[in-house]
C-alpha cells in the first residue's frame, strides 16, 4: 500500500516542481510598447512600411475595402488585413496586443481591460491635430472615452478609438399586418401599447421576441431610456460614479415587459426564451410579428425578406432614444507606426470610407452619405438615426456596462419573462453585477 | 532486444549484491522517460499552473495580486458556483447512471443472441462516441427548437400540448441537455461492456442454464459479475466526463435559461474569457478537479473490493 501511494506521489511531485519553475513566480507582466514613445503628428513618413490590422468577418466588410482606397492615396503605405470570427476574436484580442507580434490597428468591441492593461494608446493628441472633436457628435465619441481608473466611460475620459460606422437597435414592423390591422406607425408608447393591443385582438402575435441569447434586455433598455431619457442611461451604462439601475425607470420597463408577457404579447414565454435572435428574425420574415427589437446589423436580411413590408423606426417612449455603438478601431501601444495607424482612423471618417460602411449596413462617420429611398427599409433607418441624432438620444448598450452584465442580462430577462423573478429582484441582480465592477 | 535483458536476469541470480539490480531498476525506468515528459509537460504542469493561478487575483493579462484563499471561499460560497457544481454532479444521473444500465442490457441481448444486422446496431449506437460534441449540441439543438423534428413528431401524434421550445424550458431544460449526454455516452458504455461479456466463460452460462436458471437471472448471476471491471471502467470515464462537461451544455444552453443548466466547464470558461477573473477560474477548476479524483479513487475502490 505504502509502495504504491509513494509510486503516484513521485510523478505529481516531479510535476510540480516543473510547473511551479514555468510559472516563475507571479502569473502576468507589464509591457512597454514602442508607440507610447512617438510624438503624434500628422506627417507621415516617406518609407515603405507595413501596418497589420485585425478585425472580424461582420465589422471588417468595410475596413476591407477602405484600406483599398487608403493605399491607393498612401502608396508607401501597406496595411495587411486579418479576422477571425467575433468570439474568438474578443478572447484573443488582449492576448494579441500583448504578445511578441502585437498587430498596429485592433478592432475595439469593448474597453473590458484592454485600457486598464495599458495595451492601447490613447488617441486624445490624434483627436486635437484631426479635428475629430468637432467632426463627431460628443455621445459618438463617448463609448470610447476612458477614466484614468480603466473602467468608468464617458465625457471627460482619454479616448481609445475612433469610429468606423455606428449600429443602432429600434424597431423593425412589419408593415403588411400594419395595414391589415389598421395600425399607424406609433411615435409614442401609448400609440405603441394599443397597436400590440390590437394585433393581439386580431389573431397576430404583437411582438416577435428571442430571448436564447438575452434580447429581451434591448426591449427593457429602450424602456428604460424612454423614460429617463439617454444622460441618466447613458451614465450608469459608462459605470458613472453614484448611478443605478434601481430607477424608477427601470422597474417600469421591466414591469412593462411582465405586463407584455402576461397579456400574451410575446407568445408564450417558452417558445421566447428557447428562441435565439436569428430564430426570430427567421420568424419575423416568415410574417409572425408586428414588431421586433432588433439592430440594423440585421436589416439586410430583413428587408431581403419582407421586401417593401419592412420598415424601422426609433423604439417610441418620451424621449427619442436608440441603443447604438461604433465599430471602432484603436493602435496598439506597441505599434512602432502611431503616427500612421491614426492616419488611418482618420481616413475611416473620409467619404470612401463612409460610402463602404453605408453599403455594409452601418451609419456611416459621414452621414451625408447616407441617402436612400423614403419609404425603403433603409430610408426608414436613415430617418431614424438622424431622429435619435437630433434628440442626441444614442445611449451605449446597457450589455456592455460591465464585462459580465450580458450574461446577468441574460439570465434575468430569461428568469423575468418565465416569470421565475420578481422585478424587484431583476433589478437587484441587475444592479448587483454593476456595483461588482464599478465599486469604488 | 529480449536476449541481453534475459541475459542479465540470469546473471544477476548468481551474482549476489544490489549494484547490478538498482541499475536494471534505472534502465526499465529510463523507458519512461518519453511518456513522463510528454505527460509532464502537457498534463501535469498545466495542472500545477492553474492551482498555483487559483492563489492570485489576475485578470489575464497585467499583474496579478496575491489572494491566498480568497478564490477558494468564493468558490464555496458564491450561489453561481454552488448551482454549478450540484448541476455537474446531477448530470452524473444521464451521462452514467442511464448509459451503463441501457449499455448493458443492449450489450446483454446482442451478445445473447448474434444475428444478422447487430453489427450495424453496435455501429449505429457507438456512432455518437466518434461526432465532435459541438456538432452534437448544434444538431440537437435543432432538433430541440420550437419548430424543431420532435415538436413536429409529438404534433404529428396529437401530442401537440407537451410540445415546446425545451431548451428554453425551466422544468425541462435541464433534463433535456442530460438526455444528449446520455444519447452520447450509451454507445461507448454498450462497447466496453460488449468485450466484457465475449470474455465471459461460455460455461458458466452452460452450467446456469442447467440449474435452471432464465435468461434474467443468467444476466444477474453470470453476466453482471463478469463483466464488474467493465462497468468500473465505464462509470469511471462517464463520471469524468459528467462532472467535466462543458461543449454539449455551451452549444445548446450557455448555461440557461436563467441559470438552470450551467455546468462548472461552462462557468470556468466564461470566469476566464469573459470576466477575466483567471484565478477564480482555476480555483473552481481545481475543486472539480479534486472532487472528480475523489469520485474515481472511490470507484475504484468500490470494484477492487468487489474483486
Amino acid at each position: 500500500m505504502q509502495r504504491r501511494t509513494r509510486l503516484v506521489l513521485a510523478p505529481l511531485a516531479a510535476g510540480a516542481l516543473l510547473g511551479l519553475g514555468l510559472t516563475a513566480c507571479a502569473p502576468g507582466a507589464t509591457t512597454t510598447g514602442a508607440g507610447a514613445g512617438t510624438d503624434a503628428s500628422t506627417e507621415l513618413t516617406t518609407d515603405d512600411i507595413t501596418l497589420t490590422l485585425m478585425s472580424t468577418p461582420e465589422s471588417g466588410a468595410a475596413t476591407e475595402a477602405t484600406i483599398a482606397a487608403f493605399e491607393t492615396e498612401h502608396p508607401n503605405i501597406t496595411i495587411e488585413y486579418s479576422q477571425t470570427n467575433y468570439e474568438d476574436y474578443n478572447q484573443s484580442v488582449n492576448l494579441n496586443l500583448s504578445g511578441d507580434q502585437s498587430p498596429d490597428i485592433v478592432l475595439l468591441n469593448a474597453v473590458a481591460n484592454t485600457v486598464k492593461n495599458k495595451l492601447v494608446l490613447p488617441l486624445d493628441d490624434y483627436a486635437d491635430l484631426y479635428g475629430w472633436n468637432d467632426f463627431f457628435p460628443a455621445n459618438q465619441l463617448n463609448q470610447w472615452r476612458v477614466a484614468d481608473d480603466g473602467t468608468t466611460l464617458g465625457d471627460g475620459g482619454a479616448l481609445y478609438a475612433a469610429p468606423a460606422g455606428f449600429s443602432l437597435v429600434g424597431t423593425y414592423y412589419n408593415k403588411a399586418i400594419a395595414a391589415e390591422l389598421g395600425i399607424e406607425a406609433p411615435t409614442s408608447l401609448a400609440e405603441f401599447e394599443a397597436a400590440l393591443k390590437t394585433a393581439k385582438a386580431a389573431g397576430a402575435l404583437p411582438v416577435q421576441l428571442g430571448n436564447a441569447e438575452g434580447h429581451a434586455a434591448f426591449v427593457v433598455q429602450l424602456l428604460g431610456q424612454g423614460m429617463s431619457g439617454a444622460d441618466t442611461a447613458n451614465a450608469w451604462a459608462f459605470g458613472h460614479e453614484g448611478a443605478t439601475f434601481d430607477t424608477e425607470a427601470n422597474h417600469a420597463a421591466a414591469q412593462t415587459l411582465t405586463d407584455w408577457q402576461k397579456a400574451g404579447y410575446l407568445g408564450d414565454p417558452t417558445t421566447v426564451n428557447g428562441t435565439d435572435l436569428q430564430g426570430a428574425v427567421d420568424n419575423f420574415i416568415g410574417g409572425k410579428g408586428l414588431f421586433l427589437v432588433d439592430g440594423i446589423w440585421d436589416a439586410g436580411k430583413i428587408g431581403e425578406g419582407l421586401g417593401e413590408d419592412a420598415g424601422f423606426l426609433p423604439f417610441p417612449g418620451e424621449n427619442t432614444t436608440g441603443i447604438g455603438t461604433s465599430v471602432a478601431y484603436a493602435i496598439s501601444t506597441q505599434s512602432e507606426h502611431p503616427n500612421e495607424a491614426a492616419a488611418f482612423l482618420d481616413f475611416l471618417r473620409s467619404p470612401e470610407a463612409s460610402e463602404q460602411q453605408f453599403a455594409q449596413g452601418f451609419m456611416p462617420d459621414d452621414p451625408t452619405v447616407a441617402v436612400a429611398e423614403e419609404g425603403t427599409l433603409q430610408g426608414d433607418i436613415v430617418a431614424a438615426w438622424a431622429e435619435i441624432a437630433e434628440a442626441d438620444g444614442l445611449v451605449a448598450f446597457n450589455n456592455n456596462a460591465t464585462a459580465t452584465m450580458n450574461d446577468a442580462l441574460k439570465a434575468g430577462t430569461q428568469q423575468l419573462i418565465a416569470g421565475q423573478m420578481s422585478v424587484g429582484d431583476f433589478i437587484a441582480s441587475i444592479q448587483a453585477d454593476w456595483a461588482a465592477a464599478h465599486a469604488g | 532486444m529480449t536476449e541481453p535483458l534475459t541475459r542479465t536476469r540470469g546473471e544477476s541470480g548468481r551474482v549476489t549484491g544490489s549494484s547490478r539490480r538498482t541499475r536494471r531498476g534505472w534502465s526499465s525506468l529510463l523507458y519512461l522517460v518519453p511518456a513522463f515528459v510528454f505527460y509532464g509537460t502537457f498534463t501535469i504542469a498545466p495542472w500545477v499552473q492553474s492551482v498555483w493561478l487559483s492563489f492570485w487575483e489576475w485578470d489575464g493579462i497585467g499583474a496579478a495580486t496575491w489572494a491566498g484563499f480568497e478564490n477558494y471561499i468564493k468558490v464555496a460560497t458564491d450561489e453561481r458556483l454552488v448551482v454549478a457544481l450540484r448541476n455537474g454532479l446531477g448530470f452524473i444521473v444521464f451521462y452514467t447512471v442511464f448509459p451503463v444500465i441501457l449499455g448493458l442490457l443492449i450489450a446483454a441481448v446482442i451478445a445473447a443472441r448474434p444475428r444478422r444486422g447487430s453489427g450495424f446496431v453496435r455501429t449505429v449506437l457507438f456512432l455518437p462516441q466518434i461526432l465532435p460534441l459541438v456538432a452534437v449540441g448544434v444538431v440537437w439543438r435543432y432538433l430541440y427548437a420550437a419548430d424543431g423534428p420532435i415538436n413536429q413528431m409529438l404534433r404529428a401524434v396529437g401530442l401537440g400540448d407537451v410540445a415546446r421550445a425545451w431548451l428554453g424550458d425551466f422544468t425541462w431544460a435541464y433534463p433535456a441537455v442530460g438526455v444528449i449526454g446520455t444519447w452520447v455516452t450509451t454507445g461507448l458504455c454498450m462497447m466496453l461492456l460488449l468485450a466484457g461479456i465475449q470474455k465471459i466463460d461460455p460455461s458458466l452460462y452452460e452450467a446456469a442454464r442447467l440449474d435452471r436458471c432464465g435468461p434474467v437471472r443468467q444476466f444477474w448471476h453470470v453476466t453482471v459479475p463478469g463483466v464488474r471491471a467493465e462497468i468500473v471502467v465505464a462509470v469511471t470515464v462517464t463520471l469524468i466526463s459528467a462532472l467535466a462537461s462543458f461543449d454539449i451544455v455551451y452549444v445548446t444552453t450557455g448555461g440557461g435559461p436563467g441559470y438552470q443548466t450551467i455546468v462548472p466547464g461552462v462557468l470556468i470558461y466564461k470566469l476566464v474569457f469573459t470576466s477575466n477573473e483567471v484565478g477564480l477560474a482555476c480555483a473552481l477548476a481545481t475543486v472539480l478537479s479534486a472532487i472528480i479524483l475523489v469520485f474515481v479513487a472511490v470507484i475504484g475502490r468500490i470494484g477492487r473490493r468487489g474483486a
